[in-house]
């Protein structure tokens, strides 16, 4: 029951925002009983968004549906650039079946969202508790940007040494040239090992 | 731990349950109809508290697996106070209509009286009818739901005809009810639920331990998935399935009129 309880959310979530945020009613006027069903791959089920009095019903019925996006989470955010999609569904990352124009509406109302997080939270924890909730929200963020650029870093770091390893075809010859020595001098060594042999086998015999 | 009582399996044509009693047929319908005039005012707190919320999940479930579409004409019947009835009423449209029809008025009163209150006005008619002798025509509903309502009715499968008749050929009939857990633990724990906490829940938060005792009972009494599956065939459905919800504590059956 993980899409009832997702679809729960979001439908919470959604209804909220709309009652609290500046939003286009016009546009929300103009998808009254349109549903728009988002298929992610990741999740393995569909998320049926339709508008019905001004407010969203979130579920999974996409029988009802006017648009049908089948996509992952990964290519979802290049959605908003319109120049890529024909290549997302060139590139097989992205098919869209049913109505265009209800999913660009959809698109068109989450744009006009203007919702003032800040000033919400302030109204139910107090201004000076928001301000430093703000605060830690943006100290936060740049310690995880700073994490991320580190990480970068260190990763093509690694990867520099990590060709320097690699053994190259001079270093492979003189590594070659170098055994054939060795082994040359470990070839000597054995016939001195033998002659020495020899000779105390011999002095023995005298004896 | 208190073990549920062993329920009295010696019903007739002419006796039926209430729990674990045995009552005579005719008398089960004002019984049960007891039953919901004392908890209707307190029925969706005490769903909520019993359920831990779960069962505006499983009444999701129903809705996601109902197909509705704008337009549709459904029967939500033993609806109560209107959960079920809500949702599809926005799914429908104003093209649409959603038909709540319970057998007791003191939960069609109090299911009316919320939704009002929601808005939800124009695509919804309020039926007090019994399951068994549906009131309307034959072939009029696309979807007909019963949810947590089969269980309290007299004659079931009088009930799944008279649901057959009324819908459509291509129309659906899903049907949510607690059922029988897949596992013997969650089985056990159940009972030892049902059968001390919610008994003592009722009576402290409805002030009617009885009640809740009976529908504890009920429970245990209520036909098995595969029983279930079975009626619902007899009565003419095709295609015919159920899932288990949380283990089978509930399950959804729904089944097809061609």
């Amino acid at each position: 029951m993980y899409q009832q309880i997702l679809c729960s959310l979001i439908e919470k979530i959604a209804n909220g925002v709309v009652n609290k945020a500046e939003i286009d009613r016009s546009v929300l006027a103009s998808l009254e009983q349109k549903t728009l069903s988002l298929e992610l791959r990741e999740l393995g089920f569909p998320i049926c968004c339709s508008v019905n009095e001004q407010r969203f019903v979130i579920t999974g019925v996409v029988e009802r549906s006017d648009c049908t996006i089948s996509t992952d989470i990964k290519s979802l955010k290049l959605l908003q650039k319109e120049q890529q999609l024909t290549e997302l569904i060139r590139q097989e990352q992205l098919d869209i079946k049913g109505d265009i124009k209800v999913a660009q509406q959809f698109a068109q109302l989450a744009e006009s969202f203007n919702f003032d997080w800040g000033k919400e939270l302030s109204n139910h924890i107090g201004d000076v508790p928001a301000y430093k909730v703000e605060q830690l929200q943006i100290w936060l963020k740049s310690k995880f940007s700073f994490a991320q650029q580190q990480i970068k870093s260190d990763a093509s770091e690694w990867l520099v040494h990590e060709k320097n390893l690699l053994v190259t075809l001079p270093e492979l010859a003189v590594f070659s040239e170098q055994v054939q020595s060795v082994k040359a001098d470990l070839a000597d060594l054995e016939q001195r090992i033998a002659t020495l042999l020899a000779d105390h086998q011999a002095d023995e015999d005298i004896k | 731990m208190s073990q549920p009582h062993q329920p009295n399996d010696n019903s007739s044509n002419d006796s039926t349950h209430f729990g674990y009693q045995t009552v005579k047929t005719e008398e089960k319908e004002s019984k049960v109809a007891g039953v919901f005039h004392s908890v209707a005012q307190q029925y969706d707190i005490m769903n909520d508290l019993m359920s831990m919320g779960i069962h505006r999940l499983w009444k999701r479930f129903t809705i996601d697996a109902s197909g509705v579409r704008p337009g549709n004409k459904v029967l939500d019947i033993a609806g109560g106070t209107g959960d079920l009835t809500a949702k599809f009423s926005k799914l429908v449209g104003r093209e649409g209509k959603v038909i709540l029809a319970d057998i007791n008025s003191s939960m069609l009163d109090v299911g009316r009286t919320k939704l009002r209150d929601k808005g939800l006005v124009q695509n919804i008619d309020y039926v007090q009818a019994n399951a068994e002798y549906l009131p309307f025509e034959d072939n009029t509903f696309d979807i007909v739901t019963i949810a947590f309502g089969l269980r309290n009715v007299t004659n079931k499968e009088r009930a799944l005809a008279s649901m057959y008749r009324v819908l459509k050929p291509g129309g659906r009939l899903l049907v949510l009810e607690f059922s029988k857990p897949e596992h013997e633990i969650i089985n056990k724990l159940y009972d030892f639920y049902s059968f001390s906490v919610l008994p003592k829940m009722g009576e402290l938060v409805a002030k009617d331990g009885d009640s809740y005792k009976y529908l504890a009972e009920s429970i245990r009494m209520h036909p098995d998935q595969e029983t279930l599956k079975s009626m619902m065939e007899e009565a003419g459905f095709e295609h015919t399935s159920y899932k288990n919800l949380t283990d089978g504590i509930v399950a959804l059956h729904k089944g097809y009129k061609f």
